[in-house]
């Protein structure tokens, strides 16, 4: 298993973390960790995402990056 | 979005009316749908309106309906359905749009606002059961943001990879009252965000290959690419494959055409594939239907992959060089002359070494035999949809297409009665073609009632219903992979199939013999309205060639 944490920037639209959480139990990574806040005056939320898998983690980032309300993506280590 | 600056600024709607009015901006003249309590201010909104509504008989049917429209033309396809039940009946052919990538927009009335979260009467959080099974989707909680929702689902069901949009509505949004211009309409920004495409290196790959297979999917006539890539085709003269999803966009008179690859593909085709060192991949995907056993799928070739998404570069195979973006802008920047006639020579050779063949013992019917001959006397712009099993992959081995919108198919999902539907929808969107449902009798019984659909709205839609008293394609399976214990698939006890599209004013004729086959397929092609010819084949008849799961392409199985 490998540990990756994500940072996510979304709009902060409808149910976007449910989706986020959704894409990433399909698509083959468990979470270990979570944080959430949004910025009220951009409603920009910031997500930091703490998940393991065998899976390679672009698999992940590139279809995190394709919902619709994601801003940016990017991994912040590889332990 | 200019056309929507001709709005006649500050109209009176309520949700329902808006619905619509932003509908018809969008060239919206059909939908497919099904009424309920709490989609009705929607539908009395309907009542007054211009766009024309086709009632299914089945929300799975109106689903499927609009995606049949789309994929038939180049229009997105809308569906509607009432909460709760309603809705849940629409998410089977949400998941085939998914699965497909098929431009649609679904609509579905919900509780009201102030009873959503109680566990109201038809009360299911759709929104919730979307996200597997949608592009994107939305609920409308607040009326002033109902107009932009819509335009935002339009844009993103059309934009980059195409896909299912769903539109969730309270009906107190449907009824609420809105002063509105919809010229003040924000934009979507387009998510799509592609990095400059560099073609060196696949240039170099391409010039650099001996045995180089271009291997062409579905994306190709969404991109509505079909020139670019017969340019391509031409200039290059690579010998070329298909996807199920992306027959009809290869002339089927190119000499380097091989015809389908994957599990029940062409042996040439797959032949060909195993044996390549370079595969230009064109709007597909490496599904496992196409690769087989993925570790030992063109085991020597380089990859040089064109997507319009992001997320299939790497996904199942690696690429040597991604190509990403639009195919009509991509496609012409490779297409430069090979040298590659030895091998062109081969793939020919094994082309006409391993031809079909329809020479068939004995009296009784040979599908493939029926599919060609339909195939071969059908009319131009003819319009063919399936349904899945043995008569589908019989349908894309022996029918040739000029278009993909000319051949419907239930591909990344494979969804049982998706034919009958699909054929309603692709009728009412090309009224004027010829329009043909291969379907099977396990399927056609799965969204049968449309044949109500077909009554009513008069739809001159013909039905080949290939008769096996099985389902078949699990009967095969049974019989090669688990010892012949037929479970659950004998269909002897089926309806008098005649009787029932009789019941729906349909004409209908049944043949059980070879002799039969070319006045019956002549006067099924010939008939002014709608028409059921029930073919009744061997229960024994399998498709080959076939590829075991999990084994590499080249072990295909060609009989027992
Ligand atoms: C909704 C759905 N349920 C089950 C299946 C599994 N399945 C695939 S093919 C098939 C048999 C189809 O029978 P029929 O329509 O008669 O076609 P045939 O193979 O006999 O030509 C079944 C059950 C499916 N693809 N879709
Ligand atoms: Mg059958």
């Amino acid at each position: 298993m490998n540990n990756y944490q994500l940072t996510i920037t979304v709009d902060d639209k409808q149910v976007v973390l449910e989706r986020i959480l959704q894409v990433t139990r399909y698509r083959g990574f468990l979470i270990d960790g979570i944080s959430a806040d949004v910025n009220t005056g951009t409603n920009i939320g910031t997500i930091h995402l703490m998940v393991k898998s065998e899976r390679p983690i672009e698999l992940l980032v590139d279809q995190i990056n394709k919902l619709i309300d994601i801003k940016s993506v990017s991994v912040d280590n590889n332990t | 979005m200019n056309r929507l600056k001709n709005m006649a600024s500050d109209q009176k709607h309520t949700g329902g009316s808006l619905l619509f009015a932003v509908l018809q901006e969008h060239g919206v003249k059909h939908v497919f749908g099904y009424p309920g309590g709490a989609i009705m201010p929607i539908y009395d909104a309907l009542y007054d309106s211009e766009v024309e509504h086709y009632l299914c008989r089945h929300e799975q049917g109106a689903a499927f309906a609009a995606v049949g429209y789309a994929r038939a033309s180049d229009k997105v396809g809308v569906c509607m359905a009432t909460s709760g039940p309603g809705a849940t009946n629409l998410i089977t052919g949400l998941a085939d749009a998914l699965a497909d990538s098929i431009p649609i927009v679904a609509i579905t009335g919900q509780v009201p606002t102030a009873a959503m979260g109680s566990d109201a009467f038809q009360e299911i959080d759709v929104f919730g059961l979307s996200l597997a099974c949608t592009k994107h989707s939305f609920q409308v909680t607040d009326i002033n943001d109902l107009a932009s929702v819509l335009h935002q689902a339009f844009a993103i069901a059309l934009e980059g990879r195409q896909g299912p949009v769903l539109v969730d509505i309270p009906k107190d949004i449907q009824l609420a009252e809105i002063n509105c211009s919809l010229d003040d309409l924000s934009q979507l920004p387009n998510k799509v965000k592609l990095p400059p495409v560099d073609v060196t290196n696949a240039i170099s790959l391409l010039s650099k290959a001996k045995k180089p297979i271009l291997y062409v999917g579905g994306g190709v006539g969404m991109a509505n690419a079909i020139d670019e890539l017969r340019e391509f085709c031409n200039k290059t003269g690579m010998p070329c494959v298909s996807t199920l999803k992306g027959l009809g966009a290869i002339d089927p008179e190119n000499e380097n055409y091989l015809g389908m690859l994957g599990m029940h593909g062409t042996k040439a085709s797959n032949l060909a594939v195993q044996e390549s060192d370079l595969l230009v991949v064109v709007g597909a995907r490496f599904d496992d239907r196409v690769t087989g056993k993925l570790d030992e799928f063109a085991p020597n070739a380089k990859v040089i992959h064109f997507d319009i998404d992001t997320a299939e570069i790497n996904k199942r195979r690696k690429a040597d060089a991604a190509i990403l973006g639009d195919l009509k802008i991509n496609l012409p920047a490779l297409a430069i002359p090979l040298s590659i006639a030895d091998w062109q020579k081969r793939c020919q050779q094994s082309k006409a070494d391993n031809g079909w063949r329809y020479d068939h013992p004995g009296e009784k019917i040979y599908a493939p035999a029926v599919l060609k001959e339909i195939s071969d006397t059908m009319p131009k712009n003819t319009c063919v949809t399936t349904d899945v099993g043995q008569h589908q992959m019989w349908a894309a081995q022996h029918m040739l297409f000029n278009d993909p919108s000319d051949f419907l198919t239930s591909g990344g999902m494979g969804t049982m009665g998706f034919g009958l539907p699909a054929a309603i929808g692709a009728q009412v969107s090309r009224p004027t073609d010829c329009v043909i449902a291969v379907s099977g009798d396990g399927s056609f019984m799965m969204n049968v009632q449309e044949l109500a659909t077909i009554k009513r709205f008069q739809l001159p839609v013909k039905i080949l219903l290939i008769d096996n008293a099985k389902l078949g394609m699990v009967r095969q399976w049974q019989d090669l992979f688990f010892n012949g214990r037929l479970s659950e698939t004998d269909l002897s006890d089926n309806p008098d199939f005649i009787m029932l599209a009789n019941a729906f004013d349909i004409k209908a004729k049944e043949i059980t013999k070879k002799s039969e086959v070319t006045a019956a397929v002549a006067e099924m092609l010939d008939h002014d309205g709608a028409y059921l010819l029930k073919i009744k084949i061997d229960a024994e008849d399998n498709v080959w060639p076939l590829v075991p799961p999990n084994t590499a392409n080249d072990k295909m199985m060609e009989s027992i």
